[in-house]
């Protein structure tokens, strides 16, 4: 009976709340949005960088297939004969041939298998499944290929159909023999996948009797001896892998770019918090009369702080599934510019949907209750703490915010500090320099309501005898509501900041690799043979082409260059084989040492450079030694200079190229540098190495310096387009923490503004007041969130960045670029006036005064 | 005590045929109908009501917060139906003065900013928000906020702000509702003699009698009209 009692209590207690909440249907619902928006980036950023992720996981589960081992080569892949002799002379049967590359048909990217199908029957079909008899068919016709059937049926292909391919700058025609479709795996597995016979794949990549690896089935420790046999029978030129050590390599590559964008949802759900924490408050706040009602008639602490935060548990619940929803929507648009970048740096990978996998869910799920609960907590525990006469008066409440502010104030100094602290501790944890970046952010953001204090303050008191009534009761609008302005406006100073601070790293990264493209590309025209992918095979120029044009009356100088991969063990090292001009000064710009004697000694193939990520990552430094990986077995390279270059985060070995020759039997040429004699046009020369190059039936990749270097900056633009989109999402739920305080203050300040209307004040007079507030509000924002910003931009450029990437950068800090964030703060709060500005002047006062 | 609608003071306000209703979901309820009065310069009225009977719509029509469905509102040569809803703000910023039952005080502006405020809206000196202060007696509370004041000072500090810029008719809507007997007392006194004093009009609305007999003139209104008989009303 007490029971029952108890639950319809609670139930009439709870109808007295939520029916507030439905009476004001436009601040719920602002409230949800809010949260909403702030859970979708979390989702949104974590999906789209776990569909590419997966993948790309996919991919390389595809190829490995059961594979626990494999057999890598160098630059230029591994001789046939190795994997003839593995199964001839060791009897391992458990092993297949492959050899890798992509390739374009059309706007499709293909991923190119070359298998031995006979072989890969043994270890299981992990390509996916076709008809019978098709494998017979690839096995004995010459170009003939197998196609993934979600791809086949993108380019209005199908079975007996001929198709065009495009491998390293070269067109090669292919019969499809078969479809393949997806077998105990997603649609996503086989993507983009295109099979031939190992015969075929040589011939088309032109990798004659090469393979790009072996993959084999062995139990480590039952066959600890046959591994030894094996590593034993390798040439020096080859090595034996664990499998999964390989994914993990090429997988840690993005890593710090989507632990870069995590951070930057992140950002955007701490603004969306703080969204929580003031309509939270607002609620509360508003209800000070219900709730003082309520507890004058009984109502315990505990039953008031259950019903309030049961309701907050409510909006978390409807706000975390309308979360949910937007992001995966948004993920949508998201997954495609994470796998822009993707491919454009680092790998690549083929991602047409979005993967829905329930990790990302539950993290945002959790994240979004947590987060409404933890900033529902303290606002629900004021009132429920509050005695029933002092919550029906105004003083007391704002006394008790500002005695707040003063606790806030401390518990920012205590952050800010710490994030400083931390900043000292000597470490390259991406991690301790993302808690750092937080701590002094949020440090920050908990100063901001006593300095909008002081400011209203001292503005006050400096306008008491120069502002009109009117202006006066707007600036003093913003610190007598200070518990609902002071966290609307550090939601929007914390959203401008985080623009600031990625605006100048942004600026400060371009600036950077403007200035390093100006100092490296000296040639006047680059060209390359297009690339075959993922860096297990090198696309090459043909010899026949090189020596044509270096005999082209205009040139005055070639540069050659070779970029491979190498591998060894889990570390994967880039290696830019060079040979320079003669007579041309080498562009590269080094860091610290002496210039000359560094240039000596890589010249003359005494030592190599490594570039400053690649010194940053591994703890190199000039004297050190780097040990590669070579045809020759493992060698270790003397480092005679570090150098500045940001076009590889992983860093390279920049090696002569004599020195490569005498450790790698590749003797191919990927790019070369042209410079051109004085007076000659650039266009007249590209237009001849066009010609060659169709003579010789390659297609290359051709620019001049002006274009290559705007190709950079386009690359660079469309790497940082995401946090764009990012930011301008933080910014909107910013907009929305202002419009939420706004109509908040509108519906508490009715009666107010009745009142002045019945003395005399007219509806334009009333927007005017409010415009001004809002308007101050704005510009107090932008004005904190320049210091935040700056801040930020420090700590993003000279720890988050050098952490993550390795790469140092000059501090640009573009004073029109502050002055924008001052503009689209006030622009912002301005915009979020306009509803409230029109509701309040529309309001009529007679009803409001009638609201006793 | 008078109790007749009609005035020997030149008139400052007329009403004529003034009707209000309201829409109460299907219900329209007629809070005013077909009413007529004219209150002289000058004179105080006390118009007796009960909670609902019109009062505060009356008091909305008068200062053109709101606007009649039919009839005709003049002060002095100023025809409120023919003036538009700025006209109409300005017409009551300058020459409204409003007393309310819960004072309406501004909560973020201190006592003196309240009474600087209608000052300034009709751009006039600052002097006499002090002046006013003093005859209130409140001087020493000047930079006080509202919500610092009892209810007697907050209900003084309103009728000087109704007063500080010298409108032609103050409308008091229950100033006295909102106050124990003697506090009400007090004020009501202080209410007379400051509008005597400087000559203006005041119309009172209450639902008390002995409030009402300060009154020069008594008017009742039921049934939304005003009646003479103010002994039906037994409060």
């Amino acid at each position: 009976m007490d029971r029952a009692l108890a639950l319809r209590r609670q139930k009439i207690l709870r109808l007295a709340s939520l029916r507030y909440l439905l009476q004001h249907p436009w601040q719920l619902a602002l409230t949800i949005i809010g949260i909403a928006l702030g859970i979708a980036i979390i989702v949104a950023v974590d999906l789209a960088n776990e569909s590419a992720t997966r993948a790309f996981q996919v991919s390389m589960e595809n190829i490995s297939g059961r594979a626990t081992h494999q057999i890598v080569g160098g630059p230029s892949g591994l001789d046939e004969s190795i994997y003839t002799r593995l199964r001839t002379e060791l009897g391992v049967r458990n092993s297949a041939p492959v050899l890798e590359a992509y390739g374009a048909s059309g706007n499709e990217t293909l991923h190119l298998i070359g298998i031995d199908p006979l072989a890969d029957a043994r270890q299981g079909s992990r390509f996916g499944t076709t008809e019978d008899g098709v494998i017979q068919e690839l096995i004995t016709t010459p170009n003939t290929a197998l196609l993934a059937a979600p791809t086949a049926s993108r380019m209005n292909l199908t079975k007996g159909d001929d198709f065009e391919v495009s491998l390293g700058g070269r067109s090669y025609r292919l019969h499809i023999v078969g479809l393949i479709k997806p077998q105990n795996q997603s649609a996503a597995a086989i993507e983009g996948l295109l099979i031939t016979d190992i015969s075929t794949a040589q011939e088309i990549t032109n990798y004659l009797g090469r393979l790009s690896w072996v993959d084999l089935v062995l139990d480590a420790n039952a066959d600890a001896a046959l591994v030894e046999k094996i590593k034993a029978s390798l040439p020096a030129d080859a090595e034996l892998v664990p499998a999964a050590s390989r994914s993990n390599a090429m997988a840690q590559m993005s890593k710090a770019f989507r632990t870069n964008l995590m951070a930057m949802g992140l950002m955007a759900l701490i603004v969306g918090m703080f969204l929580v924490y003031n309509t939270m408050t607002f609620m509360v706040i508003q209800r000070r009369h219900l709730l003082g009602t309520l507890r004058v008639l009984g109502v315990t602490r505990r039953e008031l702080f259950q019903v309030i935060l049961s309701e907050a548990l409510l909006v978390g619940v409807v706000a975390t599934l309308l979360g949910l929803a937007i992001g995966v929507l948004l993920g949508q648009g998201l997954v495609h510019l994470v796998t822009r970048t993707i491919n454009d740096l680092y790998f690549v990978v083929t991602v047409t949907d979005l993967q829905l996998s329930a990790t990302p869910m539950i993290k945002a799920a959790l994240l979004g209750l947590g987060g409404t609960l933890i900033a529902a907590f303290i606002p629900t525990l004021e009132a429920a703490l509050t005695s029933p006469q002092a919550a029906l008066r105004r003083s007391t409440l704002e006394a008790h915010t500002h005695v707040f502010i003063s606790r806030l104030t401390v518990a920012g100094l205590v952050l800010f500090t710490a994030g400083l602290l931390l900043l000292l501790i000597p470490s390259t944890a991406i991690f301790l320099g993302f808690t750092s970046l937080f701590l002094l952010i949020l440090g920050m953001s908990f100063m901001a309501p006593l300095l909008v204090m002081k400011c209203v303050h001292l503005c006050n008191r400096w306008g008491s005898t120069r502002f009109d009534i009117t202006t006066r009761l707007a600036i003093r609008g913003i610190s007598d509501a200070l518990s609902r302005t002071g966290t609307a406006i550090a939601a929007l100073m914390l959203a401008v900041a985080t623009t600031i601070g990625v605006s100048i790293m942004i600026d400060s990264f371009r600036s950077s690799v403007v200035d390093w493209l100006e100092t490296t590309m000296r040639a006047d025209i680059y060209l390359s043979a297009p690339d075959l992918g993922s860096g297990r095979s090198y696309a090459a120029l043909d010899t026949g082409l090189i020596r044509n044009i270096q005999s082209l009356p205009g040139i005055a100088g070639v540069s050659e260059g070779r970029q491979v991969t190498i591998e060894s063990g889990a570390l994967l090292t880039e290696v830019f084989a060079l040979r320079f001009s003669a007579g041309i000064q080498p562009g590269f710009k080094l860091k610290g040492g002496d210039p000359p004697s560094i240039w000596k000694a890589y010249l003359n193939g005494d030592a190599v450079l490594v570039s400053e990520p690649l010194a940053y990552h591994r703890g190199l430094q000039p004297g050190d030694t780097i040990e590669l990986r070579t045809d020759r077995g493992p060698q270790a390279f003397g480092i005679a200079g570090v150098y500045y270059d940001y076009g590889s985060e992983q860093g390279k070995v920049l090696m002569e190229r004599d020195l490569y020759n005498q450790y790698f039997q590749d003797r191919e040429t990927g790019g070369l540098g042209l410079y051109l004699k004085p007076g000659v046009e650039v266009d007249s020369i590209i237009e001849q190495v066009k010609a060659l190059a169709a003579q010789a039936g390659q297609n290359i990749r051709l620019r001049s310096n002006r274009d290559i270097r705007a190709y950079t900056l386009q690359i660079f633009d469309r790497t940082f387009a995401i946090t764009h989109v990012l930011r301008l999402l933080a910014i909107l739920v910013a907009f929305i923490g202002i419009l939420t305080a706004l109509m908040a203050l509108q519906l508490e300040r009715a009666k107010e503004i009745a009142v002045l209307r019945a003395t005399g004040v007219t509806p334009f007079e009333v927007a005017k007041i409010i415009t001004l507030q809002t308007g101050v509000m704005g510009l107090l924002a932008g004005l904190f969130a320049i210091p935040t910003g700056l801040v930020l931009s420090q700590v993003l450029i000279h720890v988050i960045n050098k952490r993550s990437f390795g790469w140092s950068m000059e501090s640009l800090i573009n004073v029109n670029e502050l002055f924008a964030a001052i503009v689209l703060a006030v622009g912002a709060a301005l915009l979020a006036a306009i509803y409230p500005s029109w509701k309040m002047t529309r309001t009529a006062p007679a009803l409001a005064l009638r609201e006793e | 005590m008078a109790q007749s609608p009609a005035t020997n003071h030149s008139p400052l306000l007329s009403l004529r045929g003034l009707t209000h209703s309201y829409r109460e979901g299907e219900r329209v309820r007629q809070v005013l109908d077909h009413i007529d009065l004219d209150i002289g310069e000058g004179e105080f009225i006390a118009i007796l009501g009960r909670s609902g009977s019109g009062k505060s719509t009356l008091f909305n029509l008068i200062s053109g917060i709101d606007q009649p469905q039919s009839g005709e509102i003049q002060m002095l040569e100023t025809r409120l139906s023919a003036l538009n809803e700025h006209d109409r703000t300005m017409y009551r910023r300058r020459n409204i003065g409003f007393i309310y039952q819960f004072f309406n005080l501004l909560p973020t502006l201190t006592v003196r900013e309240n009474l600087l405020l209608p000052l300034e809206l009709n751009k006039l000196p600052p002097d006499r928000a002090d002046e006013l202060l003093a005859a209130v007696e409140l001087t020493d509370r000047a930079d006080s906020f509202p919500d610092c004041l009892s209810g007697g000072e907050q209900q003084r500090i309103a009728i000087a702000r109704a007063l500080v810029h010298d409108p032609g008719l103050v409308l008091a809507d229950e100033p006295t509702g909102n106050l124990d007997m003697q506090t009400g007392q007090h004020i009501l006194e202080m209410l007379d003699r400051l509008v005597r004093q400087s000559g203006k009009t005041l119309v009172l609305a209450t639902h008390s009698r002995a409030v009402a007999e300060k009154a020069d003139r008594v008017l009742a209104l039921a049934d939304g009209k005003f009646t003479t008989n103010v002994e039906a009303f037994a409060w």
